[in-house]
């Protein structure tokens, strides 16, 4: 193909040459920009202010970006067995990859709530318990270390129980 | 100067309506820059998720029941098809399908488990969901090539990401308007995660901090004050180079900081959407007849992906001087710059290449000092001090000379070798 004479285009390009939207799809794309803005402005409006109250709350889905203090917090997950001391959890890795036993973790809940890190460890252990089935009691342990709610203490333990 | 016919008509700055038509190399340089964090840091991340979410024999239950939970096969097929997509972002082929699925896969992953969620992620995927709706049509290839110019596309995926950008700032600081850590107490800054940068800007890292834990309050209204505003700037047009160079500051500000993963990064690139396109602002004199010339053109029309350039023989200015001067270029406000000055503005004209440098610097050097290699954590912040000091007054006159001696005058005469040149 020869070069284009300066100033024209080539023909190849008149392909991306759009003129603008035009027809339906002038419609879809203007129904799609009413429900996308719809969506960006009134969930993390609702989500902050949430009815009936609309008093102010920090929410996840709406760019609060800093605006929380992530709490920081300590786990230990172990296991003991009658009057015994704690042992380690085998194969620990492989319930949660990358997490330890009975070496504790430090840990930072940026984006979610205590309710949330307590509902997961609860959860944790109970599946470990019914899993191994061995008699052993189940055990996560949840140091606050920085930012727990006012009406939360310090130090939360749960325990699961195995079937043996 | 007197200013020749463009070859490309400038871009209508308030006539644009929504469904109107623009330059689409505006919103493909956008898009590749969005391309290169999302392979170098995106996608690697929501991988591991995936990876350690099939390893495991423990899930929490996803934000909705229905949900279908992650097999290991079915996630390494994601995994897989991640890295096509963003490559397909990248070049430039199926963008549409690309930018969604990367959005739809990523929505996924983060309600699989709230531990994988984040703003950056929220944000970046936001921003992916966006160029699906891309029309642009610009390979990588098309873009690197001078045809781009001409090509136009729809004005309103653009027009959306900049109004998202808008939203984003808008909540981010009326979040710190009620949030009791911000306001008018600044608790949170104190307790900001500082990163240690080393080689030397540790020094600017405890001033900062000194200042943060002095005037906690005064920084904190300052910060939402800085938010609206950017808000605002984002949606009247008038405002946008203001903003432009408050943002940059701000959000370079906050990457050196905290280095908050990719969300500043994601608004360096959202700043190409406000940047002008396909308008020939800069001149550069050329001469046609000198090899050197013509190799710097051709170079210049590889890396202005956003058409800022326009050639312009010398013999057709009222500056030529008989010997070929060396890199030249006439801003739009028709000042003329020679050689180094003309050479350390293009950074900030070529604003799609100089991204994805910085952003591989940062990207590649975290990667490196992670895995114990020395501190290239400091990359870009090193790049970018060493190009803030090719601002400081006399420097010019040290690097100016060698700078000169290798870019700069040569014999305008054309050699029996050269081949003949195009006219412009």
């Amino acid at each position: 193909m020869e070069p284009a004479p300066p100033g024209r285009v080539a023909a190849s390009d008149m392909g991306s040459l759009t003129t603008g939207t035009s027809g339906w799809r002038r419609r879809g794309a203007a129904a799609f920009i009413v429900v996308w803005l719809s969506v960006q402005v009134l969930v993390p409006l609702l989500q902050k202010f949430e009815p009936p109250d609309f008093h102010y709350r920090w929410a996840r889905y709406s760019w609060g970006m800093f605006s929380s203090i992530g709490t920081r917090y300590e786990v230990r997950l172990l296991r003991t067995r009658g009057s015994g001391g704690a042992e380690p959890i085998p194969e620990v890795g492989r319930y949660v990859r990358g997490y330890r036993s009975p070496e504790p973790m430090r840990m930072r809940a940026a984006y979610w709530s205590e309710a949330e890190v307590l509902d997961r460890f609860s959860r944790l252990v109970s599946f470990i318990a019914r899993d191994r089935h061995d008699g052993y009691t189940y055990v996560a342990s949840i140091e606050w270390i920085r930012g727990p709610r006012a009406d939360e203490p310090l130090h939360t333990e749960f325990r699961a129980q195995a079937a043996p | 100067m007197p200013r020749p016919p463009r070859s490309v008509p400038p871009e209508d700055s308030f006539g644009n309506g929504w469904f109107g038509a623009v330059p689409s190399c505006r919103f493909a340089t956008f898009r590749v820059a969005l391309a290169v964090t999302t392979l170098v840091f995106h996608v690697p991340k929501f991988n591991a998720f995936i990876r350690d979410y099939t390893a495991s024999a423990f899930h929490v239950p996803p934000a909705f029941g229905w949900l279908p939970i992650l097999t290991p096969t079915a996630g390494a097929a994601l995994a897989v098809l991640q890295y096509v997509a963003a490559g397909g972002l990248l070049l430039g082929v199926g963008v549409p399908t690309c930018g969604w699925f990367l959005a739809a896969t990523g929505f996924y992953i983060l309600l699989l488990d709230p531990e994988h969620y984040s703003h950056n992620a929220h944000f970046h995927l936001t921003l992916l969901a966006l160029v699906g709706c891309s029309r642009d049509g610009l390979s990588l290839a098309r873009l690197i090539r001078a045809a781009a110019a001409a090509a136009r596309c729809p004005a309103w995926p653009e027009r959306l990401v900049r109004l998202q950008i808008g939203i984003v700032f808008f909540y981010a600081a009326l979040d710190k308007v009620f949030s009791p850590f911000w306001g008018t107490s600044g608790a949170r800054l104190p307790a900001l995660l500082v990163v240690e940068h080393g080689l030397g800007l540790s020094m600017l890292q405890r001033l900062n901090q000194v200042v943060t834990r002095a005037a906690p309050a005064a920084l904190s209204i300052a910060t939402i004050a800085l938010e609206f505003f950017l808000a605002a700037a984002a949606v009247f047009r008038p405002l946008w180079q203001t903003g432009l160079v408050v943002g940059f500051v701000f959000i370079a500000y906050l990457e050196f900081l905290v280095a908050p993963g990719l969300f500043t990064w994601d608004m360096f690139a959202s700043g190409i959407l406000f940047l002008p396109a396909a308008d020939g602002g800069w001149q550069v004199l050329l001469d046609p007849h000198c090899p050197s010339c013509r190799r710097r053109r051709t170079l210049l029309s590889g890396l202005d992906w956003l058409r800022r350039f326009r050639y312009v023989p010398r013999e057709a200015t009222a500056i030529s001087t008989g010997a070929c001067p060396g890199l030249q270029l006439v801003s739009p406000r028709g000042q003329t710059l020679w050689g180094f000055d003309a050479l350390r503005v293009q950074p900030a004209i070529l604003a799609g290449p100089a991204f994805v440098v910085m952003a591989v610097a940062r990207f590649g050097g975290g990667f490196l000092a992670a895995r114990g290699a020395g501190p290239w954590g400091a990359l870009p912040y090193v790049l970018f001090t060493a190009y803030l000091a090719l601002w400081v007054p006399g420097v010019a006159r040290h690097l100016g000379r060698p700078l000169h001696a290798a870019l700069g005058t040569h014999a305008r005469a054309p050699r029996n070798l050269d081949p003949p040149s195009p006219p412009g």
